[in-house]
């Protein structure tokens, strides 16, 4: 981790001021990857290059792709990990169904909710920042005393049957789920923004040195608080998407997400050690990732073994872009 | 533990090791110190019986196993490779030994083969990690998720209903002997971490470790091989989470099909409040990894006796997973900025 | 460096102090041991509202009695339960009530509870040596599918296009009988739905984690719209209607749950048609009157320990969607069930069609 940190001080500082594409060497393996996984399972069924095959995998990607820009923006800028997403993806779906069912307008459940997610990262962000203490840590005990606690509160939730906002949930625009457009837009948006705006260039340059960003003048503790409560923001949204889409969730229920969301985050370009990485990527690396469960449907395996090829897949996947990054890109 | 000025603040200055003074003042002190808050708390909290034999061997037997995979996985973590497989193959090593006695092997040869698999994954993940340069969380979650599926399936093939029953005399007898009123496998853990504690301290694979995790580039240039240091780091890793898997058959009698679920969380938990690093080499000391675990154990222990709702139990180990890593931070050690 | 080492020292010496005052102090505590003491080990899975029910309906029976309670977690994890055995075992409990949600751990914990003496009470999975109580979940799954058989013959004349399993194999046993059972119970009803029409997904027990699996199964089979949906639990059930709604399939799926934990309240899917009761929250109440009361009494029952022949029976309770909607959801029969006369149970208050 400390090599690349190294390596990537130098290009920290100008992170792009015309267009380029960081990263593209791992976007190409992860497109080349995604291409031949949806050729060999055409190949073996027809019917796998349908809408519902579409409809299936971008329903899957919608949450994690949410998750990974928050989780890729907290990697990018050193804070390593946000072990916390499950309960602030669950706290905030929580806020939703509840607000939802009391007969508040959308209009307001949005941001609302949104605000819960942004005072998650905030108390993140000041656990980390006046502890001192490394965030991996920090996130890991506060998502282990956000789930007990939501556990306290409570065992089921749903959106409320009837709404509007669960309809949106389930429907369709232009073909493709309602829920994954909003993905979409934030990738675009926070992919473009990130290396263009002030505050995302001092984001990449603490990821990628803080004494030397520190030096610049630019604020690490301002820093850290933007980027956290950004993840909880991201959080918030995915909630969003969750509680409208999903049926009746528990505080558990999102669990399930954190490893594919740091494995996404990973594979899409995001160096742990910080500095590094390519938001735009992120809708490659959770397309591919997406499409594996499913293509692996076709191919008739149960559950079980579908985990084996998804652990195969992953480590192919890392193993290849780790080689070209090590003996090709120099 | 100290902060250079020389641009590359995430490598330690090699520091002469005196190693009376490191115990007390270094990451060992504080969690050593969090260990003595939590041994008087559960005294007065519990009374006598806190620290009787009786209850010192329930936790004992239920931190052992944890304790020794943490032992071999904190060498991977020195090295500066964090392996999150380590749960996966304890879970998947001990649905091997348990389908193995199933078809009639015994046990000598059934441990060896099951070893001998999860040293083959673990030269998988080197495979991946050190050959192909893949990023190690990345590398070792694949793994874990694809020796889950494993798990699974041979569970499911072998056992019934989802338990694989593979009950052993011998290796129950082992893992539930008592030697002086404890439990002979707490103490075999705390042995382990006696022998990784003096290898990491005193011996120049040691060194190397820390050097390899702590700055690899200037390890290599020393001449030091960063791709054999770390191979055997993510071997010993596999191999230890095989023997506990192999331990959780004979304490168990019988494998389910979330055998080591989540149980690389509780190991990196507990090696990180004993002071060391999942995302930076050459920090931490085996010592401090198990004074991690005796602390959890104890507080654990402690919310178990004392009648609180299980449901605050979590809440309540969260904070004081908190409360040390903070303590340890006050008493000098990195701070994060 | 020394003031480092001195102040360690101090520290010792003051812990060690304390210990000593302390210790003194708590000498008697063991002494007043006379009441009767319950040890329940509720089985921490975070997937479903009733695991923590059972306990709370457990220590308000038990506080009602004036015993003493003990109540742990086993972390739906093997390891945690053989620990909460060796605490249960230390404190000195006269009896223990479980849900052992990992039984692979059972035949261990039968092992250490049988050489301390204590009776065991276990929910839903049989051990030998445990008393047995709960239900049949065989029969439950049976009578879930026959019913869903008879509204699958009146719609679409016993031809599905698809009739779908929720698995939930973690659930072990309990799922070969429960979906199996919804399985036979179907065929009962419609015994010529051809092979290649039954599909499974994996489920785990969960409407949102078993989402994606159930979407991906639905892809596989684009062209099927009249779907049959059995499973685990209504929650399994609903990740396959949940799916069905997202791919824009939901006009012709109709799901049968069981444990009727979504059929209750006024969010119920409408695609739900009906779910099996079990009240698993007031289990406590069978457990009590049949044999933790007589045992207390220092009367214990014979030993009974198979679903077949079991210590106590609890009735499975199968309703339509509409009949549901008159019973209460858990929180409100909890309260109910604790302010109702003593050894009422749950089936007896709510069960619309007993």
């Amino acid at each position: 981790m400390a090599d690349h940190a190294i390596g990537h001080a130098a290009s920290a500082g100008r992170p792009g001021m015309r267009f380029r594409l960081d990263g593209w060497g791992t976007a190409a393996v992860v497109a080349l990857a995604w291409v031949a996984l949806v050729a060999v399972s055409a190949i073996h069924r027809a019917d796998f290059v349908s809408h519902q095959t579409v409809l299936a995998i971008t329903f899957t990607m919608s949450i994690v792709g949410v998750l990974a820009v928050g989780q890729a923006l907290v990697g990018i800028s050193g804070g390593f990990l946000d072990l916390s997403q499950p309960t602030s993806l669950i706290l905030t779906a929580l806020v939703a169904s509840r607000l939802l069912a009391l007969g508040l307008d959308p209009i307001l459940v949005i941001p609302i909710t949104l605000a819960v997610g942004a005072a998650w990262g905030l108390l993140n962000a000041l656990i980390i920042v006046y502890g001192k203490l490394n965030p991996v840590i920090v996130t890991l005990a506060t998502n282990f005393i956000g789930l007990a606690a939501l556990f306290l509160i409570f065992q089921i939730a749903e959106a409320p049957i009837g709404s509007a906002f669960r309809a949106f949930g389930r429907g369709s625009f232009l073909g493709l789920p309602n829920i994954w457009w909003p993905m979409v837009a934030l990738i675009l948006i926070v992919g473009f923004l990130l290396p263009r705006t002030r505050y995302g260039r001092h984001a990449i340059a603490v990821g990628g040195n803080r004494f030397a960003a520190q030096a610049r003048g630019i604020s690490l503790r301002k820093t850290r608080f933007a980027i956290f409560v950004a993840s909880g923001i991201c959080a918030a949204m995915a909630g969003l998407l969750f509680a409208a889409s999903s049926g009746p969730f528990t505080p558990a229920s999102g669990t399930v997400y954190l490893l594919p969301v740091i494995a996404a985050s990973i594979l899409a370009g995001v160096s742990l050690g910080g500095g590094r990485g390519n938001i735009w990527l992120i809708m490659l690396s959770v397309g591919f990732l997406s499409t594996v469960p499913t293509a692996l449907v076709f191919f008739g395996l149960t559950s079980d073994w579908q985990a084996i090829f998804q652990g195969v897949i992953l480590m192919v996947a890392v193993a290849i872009d780790g080689y070209r990054e090590k003996w090709v890109a120099r | 533990m100290t902060e250079t000025l020389t641009g590359r603040p995430d490598t330690p200055l090699p520091i002469a090791h005196h190693p009376v003074r490191d115990v007390l003042t270094g990451p060992v002190g504080s969690i050593g110190i969090t260990l003595i808050i939590v041994l008087v708390a559960g005294l007065a909290l519990i009374g006598p019986r806190f620290l009787s034999a009786s209850n010192v061997t329930i936790a004992g037997q239920f931190v052992a196993i944890p304790m020794l995979i943490g032992g071999f996985a904190s060498f991977a973590l020195l090295a500066g490779v964090v392996d999150l497989s380590i749960g996966s193959i304890a879970g998947v090593a001990a649905a091997i030994l348990g389908a193995l006695l199933v078809n009639g092997w015994d046990i000598a040869s059934a441990i060896t083969l099951t070893l001998a698999a999860c040293l083959l994954f673990g030269a998988i993940n080197a495979t991946a990690i050190v050959g192909f340069n893949a990023d190690p969380i990345a590398a070792t979650l694949g793994m874990l998720t694809g020796l889950r599926g494993a798990t699974y399936v041979i569970v499911e093939a072998y056992g019934q209903s989802g338990s694989l029953f593979a009950f052993h005399d011998g290796l129950f007898a082992l893992t539930n002997l008592m030697v002086w009123s404890l439990p002979l496998i707490f103490l075999v853990a705390l042995g382990v971490t006696a022998v990784a504690a003096v290898i990491v301290g005193k011996t120049r694979l040691g060194r190397h470790t820390r050097a390899v995790g702590g700055d690899a580039l200037a390890a290599s240039r020393a001449g030091i091989s960063v791709a054999r240091v770390r191979t055997g780091a993510l071997l010993l890793s596999a191999l230890g989470a095989g023997l506990g898997g192999v331990l959780y058959v004979g304490q168990l009698g019988a494998v389910s099909r979330n055998l080591g679920f989540g149980l690389e969380f509780q190991v990196y938990a507990a090696l990180m409040i004993g002071g060391f690093s999942i995302l930076r080499g050459g920090v931490g000391s085996p010592a401090g990894g198990a004074l991690g675990f005796l602390v959890i154990a104890g507080a654990a222990n402690i919310l178990d006796l004392s009648g609180i709702s299980p449901y605050y139990v979590n809440i309540i180990v969260g904070m004081l997973l908190l409360a040390a890593v903070l303590l340890d931070r006050l008493r000098g050690g990195d701070a994060y900025e | 460096m020394e003031g480092q080492s001195r102040s360690s020292i101090r520290s010792l010496a003051a812990a060690a102090a304390a210990t000593t005052i302390l210790g003194a102090g708590y000498a008697t505590d063991a002494a007043a041991q006379d009441k009767f003491k319950l040890g329940m080990a509720v089985g921490g899975n975070p997937c479903c509202e009733w695991m923590k029910a059972q306990g709370d309906v457990a220590r308000a029976l038990a506080e009602q009695r004036g015993w003493d309670y003990i109540e742990l977690s086993n972390n739906d994890d093997a390891a945690t339960a053989l620990k909460n055995a060796g605490i249960f075992i230390q404190e000195g409990v006269d009896a223990v009530i479980q849900f052992n949600g990992q039984p692979s751990s059972n035949p261990a914990l039968a092992q250490r509870f049988g050489a301390a003496g204590i009776p065991v009470v276990t929910y839903d999975i049989a051990q030998p040596g445990f008393y047995f109580v709960g239900i049949d979940n065989l029969a439950a799954g049976l009578a879930g599918g026959e019913a869903l058989g008879k509204i699958i013959k009146e719609k679409w004349n016993c031809q599905p296009d698809l009739v779908i399993s929720a698995e939930g194999a973690a659930a072990g046993i309990v799922n070969e009988w429960r979906t199996g059972g919804m399985r036979d119970g179907l065929k009962k009803v419609c015994p010529d739905i051809p092979a290649e029409k039954w599909v499974s997904f994996e489920s785990q027990g969960q409407a949102t984690v078993g989402l994606p699996a159930a979407r991906d199964l639905l892809a596989a089979h684009p062209d099927a719209k009249r779907m049959a949906v059995v499973g685990l639990n209504d929650g399994g059930v609903l990740a396959a209607i949940n799916a069905a709604e997202q791919l824009g399939r939901a006009d012709e799926i109709i799901g049968w749950g069981q444990d009727g934990a979504f059929i209750t309240g006024d969010n119920v899917n409408p695609h739900l048609a009906g779910s099996v009761f079990y009240f698993l929250e007031g289990y406590a109440v069978y457990a009590f009157r049949d044999v933790i009361d007589p045992i207390a009494a220092g009367n214990p029952p014979p030993m009974k320990d198979t679903a077949g022949d079991p210590a106590s029976r609890v009735e499975p309770c199968p309703v339509s969607a509409e009949e549901a909607a008159k019973v209460p959801d858990m929180p409100e029969r909890v309260k109910l069930l604790l302010a109702a006369p003593p050894g009422t149970t749950e089936y007896q208050l709510f069960c619309p069609n007993k």
